[in-house]
């Protein structure tokens, strides 16, 4: 799983958000790393949404802008759950590994 | 003119380059997303953004067209235009092969077509699947 997607589904993973939130919130959790641009944010949520792992949760109309609301769905949070802890068990590893390393200079 | 109009106008006409029917549900929603990273006062996409739109607009493209069968007798007989596409396939790679004699930009020439063909029969053999 690329590390946009993943993020993108960690961003919804606290609630449903619409298009312009999800960016603001990856930006957070990726401490500024990750600025997602619109087309690419619209070109995974897309995948996603064929993939069946987030669904649109309701629309609001907010000075004359459309924002649709996206949500995870079980398929998703369970896909992100499994990432999640993949992605721990290799860092584990990886600190478990570099620690004895560093010891001994 | 005011900036935000001048600025809404070109973000519009960028979003022409998707397909329509992804433009029928998304332009709006899109556009919301745009107008609010839009620095204040700024009146032209910047270039990192528009380019960011037609690589997605092109992705789009291909994603429609390659998302469905698309023609009657593809729907009709999808395991035999499978065959057939793999078919086509290799025989581009070959005569991509036998061609490399004569140079180097045959054999590339022969690769994407095959490749397509190759790409074509592995989504319709999903979408037969599922």
């Amino acid at each position: 799983m690329q590390e946009a997607t993943f993020l993108i589904l960690t961003a919804l993973a606290g609630g449903s958000q619409h298009g312009y939130g999800i960016i603001t919130d990856v930006e957070q959790i990726s401490d500024g790393r990750v600025r997602l641009r619109a087309g690419t944010l619209y070109t995974a949520l897309d995948r996603l949404r064929a993939d069946r792992l987030i669904e649109v949760d309701r629309e609001e109309i907010v000075d004359n802008r459309l924002r649709r609301y996206y949500r995870l769905t079980s398929p998703g949070e369970q896909r992100l759950a499994d990432e999640a802890s993949r992605l721990q068990a290799n860092a584990v590893v990886a600190m478990s590994r570099l620690r004895p390393a560093g010891a001994l200079r | 003119m005011t900036d935000t109009a001048d600025l809404e106008r070109r973000y519009r006409r960028l979003l022409k380059c998707f397909p329509a029917r992804y433009r029928r549900e998304h332009e709006q929603e899109i556009l919301s997303v745009l107008m609010a990273g839009a620095a204040e006062g700024q009146r032209r996409p910047g270039l990192a953004d528009s380019a960011d739109l037609v690589m997605s607009a092109i992705f789009m493209w291909w994603r429609e067209a390659t998302r469905q069968p698309r023609w009657k007798w593809e729907r009709r007989h999808p395991r035999l235009i499978v065959r057939m596409r793999v078919a086509i396939g290799i025989w581009l790679l070959v005569v991509g092969g036998i061609l490399l004699d004569k140079g180097y930009w045959w054999g590339v020439a022969m690769a994407a077509p095959a490749a397509l063909h190759f790409y074509l029969a592995y989504r319709l053999r999903h979408a037969v699947q599922s």
